[in-house]
């Protein structure tokens, strides 16, 4: 069963609808005065909290309560908010400030990106087929999960890097037997991959902290020392789509609508001639996460001064240690061929009575959405206003 | 054998901004009532082939989709002409009679119709001047 890591609050909605009309997977829906979130349909994209302009939409995290319940804890931090320090000595600053919040150790997932980039080109220059889509981005994971399931054998069952990056700690640190590992996560998409606060035990990652909440402790520490820090380059730039290292046959795409084309495309057999697609749903990719304060376009720069100098080798690992066998799995739709088209019957017939106007005044992104949910038991025709509106007129 | 699902769409001829709208909706459409993901993508090759067809080579033209609930789909692009002059010809790979605007854009590389044929559990196509009817069949498990 998936979750979604989006929250609602409803002291802060002034039910203005933005967030149902932004959600690209219509998982969004106001019921009674307050915003219901399918947690099917939710492929934590951010998309409904960058809408949200009252703050009622939020995707949260761990506390840093939580350290305290481990012997020795290490902080992951990924190379997209790294990529926001104009220097290496801002980066140290950055590290410093960080562990100052109370862990043993600060360790920078680069080197675990640059792995996961050596591995997906390694398969792709063997790639004989329909191009392969890495699975650097959970929320390109759940689209295609979701809607564009054709694609699923396409999609490499690569690990995201933070797993990587546990996978190895874990290793390293064996002699702690409580060993706490934290991801400073850089979107909301990546807080789902840890044990809490979301409950997924598969996660080598015990807690995923969301950088909005942690960012102004992080600023109260900084200025007060430096810690000796260096990336991998190759890791770095796997951060943005225009320095990732690319090869013959990559295509590279970034912004959601254009990501959601090339998934498209890709389903058409248009790409065949490519061997990877590695695509970024953040216009910029990572560094343009919402949870990041800086711009993007600066932090792409930021990626070539910091790397310039002081670089490290991609992370050495085992064939088992990198992959996963989640991807995969089907969804919990269990209804039979024939249980499907007659609901999707019903759902048309529904859809034809009602008016089209896609206003969400009923509570419901779309007229469609709505049909569903009548069809359902849901909800009831009257709960349309155009309709009961043209029903009192006609009396 | 009842009709589950009877979709009619308008493709436009030279309406290359939207090529590819139709075959998308048809895509989701199929997806969201449980047809499985490896017809689903037999599917799409086809059905954005042959739109394109009527975009390039036709005067634009009608497509219906019909769903059985035995699990048999069936695509028809109907389009008012001018006709496929050859079809044998026209069924052989890399065989094109696309504009050079087409061409430019990146279509007409003359693998449609073979395409087609390949991907498809049913075709059967029929042409004169006063137009070309191509219908296409898919088997989906149930």
């Amino acid at each position: 069963m998936r979750k979604s890591v989006v929250h609602y609050t409803l002291e802060r909605c002034i039910r203005c609808m933005k967030c149902v009309k932004a959600c690209p997977t219509s998982a969004l829906s106001m019921e009674n005065d307050r915003v219901i979130i399918d947690q099917q349909r939710c492929i934590n994209c951010g998309r409904c909290i960058m809408s949200c302009h009252n703050r009622g939409i939020l995707a949260q995290g761990s506390t840093l309560e939580d350290i305290q319940n481990y012997d020795y804890t290490i902080c992951l931090v990924p190379g997209a908010l790294i990529s926001h320090c104009a220097t290496l000595e801002e980066a140290e600053d950055l590290f410093h400030a960080i562990r100052m919040l109370g862990f043993n150790e600060v360790v920078d997932i680069t080197q675990y990106t640059a792995l996961h980039l050596k591995e997906v080109s390694l398969l792709a220059e063997e790639n004989e087929g329909d191009p392969y889509i890495a699975s650097f981005c959970p929320v390109i994971v759940k689209l295609i999960q979701n809607s564009h399931k054709s694609l699923l054998d396409s999609l490499l069952p690569v690990k995201c890097c933070s797993e990587i990056a546990a996978k190895d700690l874990r290793k390293k640190y064996s002699q702690y037997e409580n060993l706490g590992i934290f991801n400073l996560c850089e979107c909301e998409s990546k807080l789902e991959l840890a044990k809490y606060p979301y409950g997924n035990p598969q996660y080598e990652v015990d807690h995923a902290l969301a950088l909005t909440d942690i960012f102004p402790l992080i600023r109260k520490n900084m200025h007060k020392g430096r810690d000796e820090v260096s990336f991998c380059k190759e890791g770095l730039q796997v951060c943005n789509p225009h320095r990732i290292v690319r090869q013959d046959g990559f295509l590279i795409a970034d912004g959601f609508d254009k990501v959601c084309n090339v998934l498209d495309m890709a389903e058409f057999g248009l790409l065949n001639e490519f061997k990877l697609m590695i695509l970024y749903p953040c216009f910029n990719g990572c560094i343009g996460g919402h949870m990041l304060w800086g711009n993007s376009f600066l932090a792409t720069n930021n990626i070539d001064a910091l790397t310039a100098r002081n670089t490290k080798k991609a992370a050495d690992l085992s064939f088992d240690d990198l992959y996963t066998d989640e991807y995969g799995k089907d969804d919990d739709d269990n209804r039979s061929f024939i249980e499907r088209t007659r609901f999707f019957k019903a759902v048309n017939e529904e859809f034809e009575r009602l008016p089209g106007y896609d206003c969400s005044a009923c509570g419901m992104q779309t007229c469609r959405i709505m049909a569903e949910e009548i069809v359902k038991g849901n909800r009831t025709e009257d709960d349309c206003r155009v309709m009961k509106a043209l029903k009192e007129n006609a009396q | 054998m009842d009709s589950v699902l009877h979709k009619e769409y308008t493709v436009v001829q030279d309406d290359y901004v939207n090529a590819g709208k139709v075959s998308s909706d048809i895509k989701s459409t199929l997806s969201e009532i449980g047809v499985s993901p490896k017809v689903l993508r037999k599917i799409a090759v086809a059905c954005y082939e042959a739109e394109i067809n009527l975009i390039i080579h036709a005067y634009g033209g009608k497509v219906t989709v019909d769903v059985t609930d035995d699990g048999v789909i069936h695509l028809e692009f109907k389009d008012p002409g001018p006709g496929i002059p050859d079809l044998e010809k026209a069924l052989t790979p890399g065989w094109s009679t696309a504009s050079e605007k087409a061409r430019g854009m990146g279509f007409g590389a003359g693998m449609g119709l073979p395409n087609i044929q390949r991907v498809s559990d049913g075709f059967h196509i029929e042409s004169s001047q006063k137009g070309t009817t191509l219908s296409l069949e898919f088997r989906t498990a149930i």
